[in-house]
């Protein structure tokens, strides 16, 4: 199907939305008059995954996934061509109504979701995505599962692959930390989907995705806020999908005989919350939310986003379902870092002597008391680790201070701190700019003593650019120097091939 | 139900992704020095000596250096960020203590 050209065999109607591949548009099969979604995706972009997810997609033949037809190459995107699901995604509809889900709702779209979810787990498929956004409805309100952006399959290749990936909220504690995973990841994720349909969000869905991404693993599994509101079916439902041990998580099939999903109605009650999401959407001529962010940070999807808040009832709730995927190791431009050193060689290994004076310096803001010689952190991590035993790299180390529970306060702070302009630092040239410094130095908080309530306001409400900034300049230093050993592996597996 | 502290790899013979092989590797000093120092003299640094296989371990221990260092920033601003509570919390105590006692 790749010879014709594709404007030729379809007419696009209009764009549905944008994802962290591409965008997607609705189209019409010009000869059957069928009409179709299409995604159309530069190519330039990581071509194996996105052929990866052309393959899965082809493969799968169940009413509870959404259908793939074929591809075509245009000009530098690829299109991928299939079913259209009328009704948009779960989040969507959401975001659209600004309304959270009743609990007959939820019911009635987690059994089609637990029926695909049979489906892909039963031929050992992972779809390693799920959430609400990832959920389509069709015009008769039956749920299908899209989106096999990174959907794995038992192969060879899959051997290699152990980076994380995934949407941080969604994911799975044992898939954070690396430990190997299977198909009930899934279930993990689609337990945090009913909180998300329920609640408007997923748990930890107003905090830094870098915060929530420690403490999946290490806080008890999450709950409803107000379990009152609940039925004991659906708060039981959601507990057994969220138990931390994946050993002994229920599967696709345990769940689709759960006492909540055997009273799940027709898809029929879906009808009119869909029209009425068809309605708005039909006054709204598409808006370009454009919150297609490949990234860790969230700065950007939430302040995009912080001027549409949905009202429930009198509670407000933050829609957080664009985060998009988090792809490790992409974006963010190289920018050396001023500083010198001295490098000794050993052999073919260079070797920084000076390193632990020179480059660690900025560690140790003003914090070396009473003659105690300063140690770099990561050694003192090491040290550490070797007390430990060999320990694996568990968080572990989360040992630290109990984090104070006081989302409520910190969630307001979070808005002031992402409306702000963006800090004068930013704006200066990068020699300056390539040097962050902490508001804090580490351990010593006596001088938080002297502040205002103001200064101290003011502190809280930028913690989390702070925080951003330095993530991002250790980003940034991965990048440099990661991407030396890559292109060496790619020389070495260039040069096996003309072998 | 309470979560055990895990000691060994989740194994089972269904896991369909297998953990991180580089999660229990030692990583060597120079890996760490190397992450930390500064990129100036990083290209005296010949690459291309070593085999695909040591590569591929070293980019994979790299990735496990950013993680670590990631999480002690996390971990470091969620020190700050309870130490800011604790103070501004003492502020409102007082101003609540000024009101009742009057
Ligand atoms: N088959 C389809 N039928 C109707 N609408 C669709 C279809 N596929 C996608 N959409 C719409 O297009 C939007 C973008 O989809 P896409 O899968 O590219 O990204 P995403 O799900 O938002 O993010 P991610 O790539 O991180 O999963 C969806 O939110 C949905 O509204
Ligand atoms: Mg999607």
């Amino acid at each position: 199907s790749l010879t014709r050209q594709p404007e030729e065999v379809f007419d696009i109607i209009c764009k549905l939305g944008e994802g962290s591949y591409g965008s997607v548009y609705k189209a019409l099969h010009k000869e059957s008059g069928q009409v179709l979604a299409i995604k159309q995706v530069p190519v330039d972009t990581d071509l194996q995954e996105i052929i990866k997810e052309i393959s899965i997609m082809q493969q799968c033949d169940s009413p509870y996934v959404v259908k793939y037809y074929g591809s075509y190459f245009k000009n530098t995107d690829l299109w991928i061509v299939m079913e259209y699901c009328g009704a948009g995604s779960v989040s969507d509809i959401m975001r659209l109504r600004k309304k959270t889900l009743t609990e007959d709702e939820i019911a009635t779209i987690l059994s089609d979701t637990l029926k695909g979810l049979e489906y892909l787990h039963l031929r050992r498929k992972i779809h390693r995505d799920i959430k609400a956004g990832n959920i389509l409805l069709n015009s008769e309100g039956h749920a299908k599962l899209a989106d096999f952006g990174v959907a794995g399959q038992l192969t060879d290749t899959m051997a290699k692959r152990n980076t994380v990936i995934g949407t941080p909220f969604w994911m799975a504690p044992e898939v954070i930390q690396e430990i190997g995973y299977d198909c009930v990841a899934d279930i993990w994720s689609l337990g945090i989907t009913a909180l998300e349909m329920a609640e408007g969000k997923p748990p930890y869905g107003d905090i830094h995705p870098m915060r929530a991404i420690f403490m999946i693993p290490t806080k008890p599994p999450p709950s409803f806020r107000e379990p009152d509101k609940w039925s004991p079916e659906f708060i039981d439902f959601v507990s057994v999908c969220l138990v931390k041990n994946p050993e002994e998580r229920a599967s696709a099939t345990d769940l689709l005989s759960h006492v909540f999903i055997g009273n799940a109605k027709l898809p029929s009650i879906l009808s009119q919350m869909i029209q009425e999401a068809h309605e708005i959407r039909e006054n709204q001529s598409y808006r370009n939310v454009s919150s297609t962010a490949n990234i860790v940070g969230v700065r950007q999807n939430i302040t995009e986003e912080s001027d549409d808040e949905v009202a429930l009832g009198n509670q407000t709730i933050l829609p957080c379902t664009d985060e998009g995927t988090l792809v490790p190791g992409k974006g963010g431009t190289l920018l050396p870092v001023s500083q010198s050193g001295t490098l000794v060689e050993l052999g073919t290994m260079v070797i920084n002597s000076d390193v632990d004076e020179q480059t660690m310096k900025r560690h140790d803001t003003g914090s070396s008391q009473g003659g105690k010689k300063y140690r770099p952190l990561f050694l003192e991590h090491f040290d550490k680790k070797e007390a430990e035993g060999n320990g694996v790299v568990t968080p572990t180390t989360l040992d630290g201070p109990e984090i104070v529970p006081d989302e409520q306060r910190f969630q307001s702070h979070f808005h002031v701190q992402l409306n702000q302009v963006p800090s004068p630092q930013q704006a200066q040239p990068q020699e300056q700019k390539a040097q962050f410094h902490r508001p804090f130095s580490d351990g010593d908080f006596e001088f938080l003593k002297f502040l205002s309530f103001e200064e101290l306001q003011q502190r809280m409400a930028k913690l989390d650019l702070d925080m951003e900034r330095e993530i991002d300049e250790l980003r940034r230093r991965y990048q440099i120097k990661r991407q030396p050993i890559l292109d060496a592996m790619d020389t070495k597996r260039k040069r096996q091939q003309n072998f | 139900y309470f979560n055990p502290p895990r000691t060994t790899h989740y194994q089972p013979h269904s896991v369909l992704v297998p953990a991180n092989p580089y999660l229990l590797e030692e990583i060597p000093h120079w890996l760490n020095v190397y992450f930390n120092a500064s990129p100036d003299l990083d290209h005296k640094l010949k690459w291309d000596m070593f085999r695909l296989q040591d590569l591929d371990c070293y980019n994979g221990m790299l990735t496990r250096l950013y993680k670590q260092e990631l999480q002690n920033i996390v971990m470091r601003y969620e020190t700050y960020r309870s130490a800011l509570l604790v103070e501004m919390e003492k502020f409102r105590n007082s101003r609540n203590g000024a009101v009742t006692g009057q």
